[in-house]
């Protein structure tokens, strides 16, 4: 069962299937009884996987297009109300924790624009922030970010491939050496790497490039899936606005899979 | 004389509805495809019960199943284990007309009564009560009675009776002031030149999932009322109702095709009824409430309908442009006396 806080117990990779099923399932009946898209959606056209009303099968598996979650913001707002405000960073701390450790002090530095809000689900005593490269470099983001190259700390900068070449040519030579860069890539930019985040403006990171050189989900708070038109993604812990089986663009030639080496989702360009 | 007891998420389309709707001029909301979608979209779904006489509908009656618990939610799509126990009030209801929820065409207080008995006997020993919402006074003797409790609606329902014949009549019944608004409003609307209006029958050219969105967000502006059964109305129900033919939507845009403020008017041989107003806090003007308002008075002026029903908010301003007030009553009938 899952805990009463809403997170799932550690398993050992034979039960992650078991419960990464579960939480979708839970996640998918709770949108159909509580969101009005999805309940639109699948009461009167239908989905697979499960069926929720019989002989209603639906278009593209019940999935729904990214730019109509877009439009239509305000129905993915449970009935009893909630934020209709995406979050672009959200999932950051954890998959970049599973990808290299953070600790106390450390600094993390997100490459995006003005308006994105500050990453909050970081560990415990590690610094965010949101820089944008092309702003003044008098503002707090660079002075901070500046700061901690200075001091003894692990200092990392996720952004695009631009965005981070960009802030390196920027900075003073001597303190770029410690500066530690993370690839941000979208579904149809999926590489091999050195590193990398699987990240969706709306979604937030969804998933991370690991050691074992395969593109891992968070399968902890994200869930996917193959309909015929692409890959589907649902975030298992946000509450509003409700996130389930949104089409990602790019995810036509990306399928799901299995890691041999941590047996937990993977996604395979 | 036979009565049934229809859902209209599982139960097809009874026989003889169609023809029934269409004798006796039902508006819009009583379709049984959009009762069917409204009933997947609600926390508190309408069950339809029709009475026949052989095999001729003569009464019906939209009833929501109301149960209190069930506030942040949908209905479930069929009862769960137990859920017969759950306590739940029956509301004989039309949300989205608001006025009684029940049409008779032929019998009396008789043929309620046996529909109420087939209500309880289809919901079960955990059905506490029903309650009959916004009848007219002129009904209420047919569904009050001993043990039944009625007390008066407040407010009354906006009801403007035409009894002009044409449109300067009208203009010449309303106060000087507002006359002159009335007037002032019609320059305005049509010297903006960022104001785009368009009205029309089975509009196809408009996003009901706009427009749900824009109505949502103007009722959340006035906050929830208690024991409101109503759910939020459905971008796909809305979409329906725009498309049909005898629903008028009236639509303010700004030049980006952005909608700012509209209405829906469901057309009808003697009462039609305007239906759904939301405007956007930013960006429209707020004298477009009049301006709607206006133009449904106009159409029915114009096409000599006997009366224009637009519901109970705003009645102050309502009564300046006519509209007088219709009492209306809701009656309480207690679980030992449903049936009797």
């Amino acid at each position: 069962m899952a805990r009463t806080d809403g997170t799932l117990p550690l398993v050992n990779r034979h039960g992650v299937d078991w419960w990464w099923r579960f939480a979708y399932r839970h996640m998918v009946n709770s949108a159909f009884r509580t969101v009005p898209l999805y309940r639109e959606r699948w009461a009167l056209l239908g989905r697979t996987d499960p069926v929720l009303v019989s002989e209603r099968t639906g278009v593209h598996s019940g999935a729904v297009q990214m730019d109509e979650a877009l439009r239509r913001m305000v129905d993915l707002v449970p009935l009893s109300g909630g934020s209709d405000r995406t979050d672009p960073t959200r999932g950051l701390g954890p998959v970049l924790t599973a990808e290299r450790s953070l600790r106390r002090n450390d600094f993390v530095a997100v490459l995006d624009n003005k308006g994105t809000p500050r990453p909050w689900d970081l560990p415990r005593g590690v610094r965010g922030c949101v820089l944008d490269p092309e702003s003044e470099q008098t503002e707090s983001a660079w002075l901070d970010l500046t700061n901690a190259l200075r001091r003894d700390v692990t200092v990392v900068a996720v952004g695009a491939d631009k965005q981070l070449a960009g802030l390196v040519a920027a900075l003073p030579e001597e303190v770029t050496v410690r500066l530690d860069v993370v690839a941000r890539r979208e579904l149809s930019e999926l590489d091999s790497g050195p590193n990398g985040l699987l990240h969706d403006r709306t979604l937030g990171y969804l998933g991370g490039l690991r050691d074992c050189g395969r593109w891992h989900l968070d399968w902890r708070r994200v869930y996917a899936r193959e309909t015929d038109a692409g890959l589907a993604f649902t975030l298992l812990r946000q509450q509003s606005p409700r996130l389930v089986d949104i089409l990602v663009d790019g995810g036509a030639n990306v399928s799901i899979g299995r890691c041999p080496r941590h047996g937990t989702p993977v996604v395979t360009p | 004389m036979t009565v049934s007891v229809l859902d209209p998420r599982v139960d097809p389309e009874p026989f003889g509805w169609t023809d029934f709707q269409r004798r006796h001029h039902l508006h819009a909301p009583w379709d049984y495809a959009l009762l069917t979608m409204e009933a997947w979209l609600s926390r508190h779904p309408p069950l339809l019960v029709i009475a026949r006489s052989g095999n001729v509908i003569v009464a019906a009656m939209a009833v929501l199943v109301c149960a209190p618990a069930r506030a942040g939610r949908y209905a479930r799509p069929r009862p769960f284990l137990g859920g017969r126990l759950l306590p739940r009030v029956a509301q004989v209801y039309q949300p989205w007309l608001g006025g009684e929820g029940f049409v008779l065409a032929d019998g009396g207080a008789e043929v309620l009564r046996a529909m109420e008995r087939a209500v309880r006997s289809r919901l079960g020993p955990a059905m506490v009560g029903m309650i009959y919402r916004n009848v007219p006074e002129s009904l209420v003797p047919l569904v009050s009675g001993r043990g039944r409790l009625v007390r008066p609606v407040q407010p009354a329902a906006s009801v403007l009776e035409n009894r002009w014949g044409s449109e300067d009549e009208w203009l010449a019944s309303l106060s000087r002031n507002r006359r002159k608004n009335v007037r002032k409003v019609d320059r305005l609307v049509a010297a903006d030149p960022t104001l785009v209006v368009r009205s029309g029958a089975g509009r196809s050219d408009v996003d009901g999932a706009e427009l749900a969105g824009l109505l949502r967000t103007h009722r959340t502006k006035f906050g929830t009322q208690r024991f409101d059964p109503r759910t939020p109305v459905g971008a796909e129900y809305l979409s329906a109702v725009v498309r049909r033919p005898d629903v008028h939507t009236l639509t303010y845009s700004d030049v980006d095709g952005r909608v700012l403020a509209f209405s829906t008017y469901l057309d009808h041989p003697v009462a039609p009824v305007l239906q759904f107003w939301a405007s956007r806090a930013d960006g429209a003007r707020a004298h477009l409430y009049f301006d709607c308002h206006a133009r449904a008075i106009r159409h029915v002026i114009a096409s000599g309908r006997k009366e224009l029903s637009a519901g109970r908010a705003m009645f102050e301003q309502k009564q300046t442009l006519g509209f007088g007030a219709r009492p209306m009553c809701v009656v309480g009938v207690p679980g030992p006396v449903v049936g009797r």
